[in-house]
């Protein structure tokens, strides 16, 4: 997908706002911009020099406990830990990452895919379908319905998971996919609903008149006209969906108790307790299970930070 | 924005009467809200209400049937010393790690906003904690603070600031101070992301003129900057406010609550209460406690996105 239909649907939502965001923000962190130095010895050199190791600093700080994890998990088994820690390896190895792929953690990766798609295909349906009846139709009593899904978010997991084990307990669905898709949707659907709302409403609903003035069905309108225009808005809801889903610990924790049906997050944790933690392989399996997400964060970023700045910044 | 109603009975199509075309309409609306409203109703408004159920029935010794007890059991765990540490904790928690992220957040941003090299890929850095699932964080930051093996020792040990090793997660002094810095590691990216959107819009030329006018880097930040993206500072409070009220991986796995209940939120202590200790009850009560917090909360938030978001 190219940059211009990936930018401009997003710059839409703010400017409907009728605020002065509108022009600033069309394409806000990727900008190029032309970067005057300065001669040295000037102000604005000294400027650029302090800003830049400034830079630096940050980078380095948030970097180095990644940096680390990094380090340790190509660690040698045998090789002791330095006291007091050492930053690099003598002899790195990847032997460690066998643990990440030893078949209960294959399984675990399996759960975690399976839901995780379920998850985000329901509620961006869900959510997609929901916003476009909210922002579209205004019937009476829309307003509070949107309002009873969106508030949904505010709800802790902590207190519907009591009850929501006992639902899952009666109904015999404990270790089953569907208590965890169950569980997840409600944490995703609201969220879903809430960011798709934004990038449907900078769709704007001259171009589905015009389909159906054209002879087109309110559905087919939608499907043709509405669906492929709000893909960068799914993109970016997918993407922030699988971030959080991917993690999601409490819910997969509580509901299920039998190793095959641990989700990756749950899997991880079992190192805890166990005797003396191995580190090497803990911090292996870490790497592992974080790699999909950072893949997927790495291409779609543009959309994923779409996303995130649509939900907070429209406010 | 408002002419949205435009697009219902303006263009029905010609011939059809108009309130079979209508009706047709509102079925296609009604029908495209039945999904999102089941899925939440039935997995989140139905558990809750059947959470605030079991905390006014009980279940008692003598009768298979649970009675009425109202608010008995509130009164129960409003008496224990633990529930004020759990609500001390988490209000500590919270309101630490919300000030935390959104200062550095916000200075991160500014900081990134100020014409750097290779803006792009230092975004991309700094938001990997946030990427980074919260099990693999907290295990992590376990594995910082080890007090014989981890990274915090040996840097401070290094830099002269300790002289023997502090067990971090193992003493209620520190303890929640530990996880509170490993929180805003995990959470500013966050922040930073949301401000430096915001700051993009801020305007120039506004700016400019501050600047013309003789003010100094700090002023205008905070005569020019700061006001201009005020709300969105205010609804990103309260945003970071309920997630993290709400989180419950990183001290789950960092220090289980402990040591003595020192870093115990309510999260955790419901999940400890009710998969722990199977208080189905009590875990119930700390939950719906811990709801009508946030509803306070939620009451701002709502009337934060009322004006433009949601209608």
């Amino acid at each position: 997908m190219n940059r211009e239909n990936g930018e401009q649907p997003f710059s839409d939502p703010r400017s409907e706002l009728g605020t002065k965001q509108a022009d600033e923000t069309a394409s806000p962190q990727l900008r190029r911009r032309r970067i005057d130095l300065g001669s040295p010895g000037s102000k604005r050199y000294r400027r650029t020099l302090v800003l830049t190791l400034l830079q630096l600093l940050v980078i380095a700080a948030v970097m180095l406990p990644l940096l680390w994890m990094i380090s340790v998990s190509i660690k040698p088994n045998n090789e002791p830990f330095a006291i007091p820690a050492r930053l690099w390896p003598n002899e790195p190895t990847l032997n460690n990452y066998a643990t990440a792929f030893q078949p209960e953690f294959r399984r675990y990766f399996l759960n975690s895919i399976v839901v995780s798609v379920s998850t985000i295909l329901i509620s961006v349906t869900a959510g997609l379908l929901a916003a476009y009846s909210v922002s579209r139709f205004r019937l009476r009593g829309f307003r509070h319905v949107l309002l009873f899904l969106i508030a949904a978010q505010m709800v802790p997991a902590a207190t519907i998971i009591i009850p929501l084990f006992g639902i899952v307990r009666t109904f015999d669905l404990l270790n089953t996919y569907v208590a965890l898709i169950g569980a997840y949707v409600t944490i995703t659907v609201p969220v879903a609903t809430w960011m798709l709302l934004g990038f449907i409403r900078s769709i704007p609903p001259e171009l589905e008149e015009a389909a159906m003035c054209d002879g087109a069905t309110r559905l087919q309108a939608f499907r043709l006209v509405v669906v492929p225009l709000a893909r960068p808005g799914i993109a970016a809801t997918s993407v922030w969906l699988a971030v959080v889903v991917w993690q999601e610990f409490l819910f997969a924790l509580s509901l299920t108790t039998s190793r095959d049906m641990r989700t990756v997050p749950v899997g991880l944790s079992d190192f805890i307790g166990q005797y003396g933690i191995r580190y090497g392989d803990l911090m292996a399996s870490s790497v592992a299970v974080s790699i999909p997400i950072m893949v997927l964060f790495f291409f779609l970023q543009r959309y994923f930070v779409a996303g995130l700045t649509a939900g907070a910044v429209k406010g | 924005m408002n002419d949205v109603q435009s697009t219902r009975g303006g263009h029905s199509p010609r011939g059809a009467g108009k309130s079979t075309a209508r009706r047709r309409e509102q079925l296609i609306a009604v029908s495209f809200l039945l999904p999102a409203v089941i899925l939440v109703g039935g997995l989140v408004y139905v558990p809750l209400a059947r959470a605030v159920y079991d905390t006014v029935f009980a279940t008692t010794m003598f009768g298979t049937q649970p009675q009425f007890v109202g608010l008995e059991q509130y009164k129960d765990i409003l008496g224990t010393s633990t529930f004020w540490t759990v609500v001390r904790n988490s209000l500590v928690w919270t309101v630490s790690v919300v000030l935390l992220q959104n200062v550095a957040g916000l200075a991160i941003a500014v900081l990134l906003n100020q014409n750097l090299r290779l803006l792009g890929l230092t975004r991309t850095l700094l938001l990997l904690p946030w990427v980074l699932p919260g099990v693999v964080a907290a295990l992590l930051w376990r594995f910082m603070y080890d007090p014989q093996l981890g990274l915090v020792n040996a840097l401070l040990n290094s830099a002269g600031l300790i002289s023997k090793n502090v067990a971090w997660l193992a003493q209620p002094t520190t303890a929640m101070a530990a996880v509170v810095v490993a929180a805003l590691w995990k959470g500013f990216p966050f922040s930073m992301v949301v401000y430096l959107a915001a700051l993009q819009t801020v305007d120039r030329d506004q700016i400019e003129a501050a600047t013309v006018d003789g003010a100094r880097a700090w002023q205008r930040f905070r005569y020019v900057v700061v006001p201009s993206i005020a709300g969105i500072i205010r609804l990103n409070i309260l945003l970071t406010t309920i997630f993290t009220f709400n989180y419950f991986d990183l001290i789950w796995i960092a220090t289980q609550g402990g040591p003595l209940n020192s870093t115990h939120i309510f999260p955790t202590y419901i999940f400890q209460l009710g998969f722990g200790e199977f208080q189905f009850g009590d875990a119930s009560v700390y939950g719906v406690i811990a709801a009508l917090m946030l509803v306070a909360v939620a009451v701002l938030y709502l009337r934060e996105l009322r004006p433009q978001g949601v209608r």
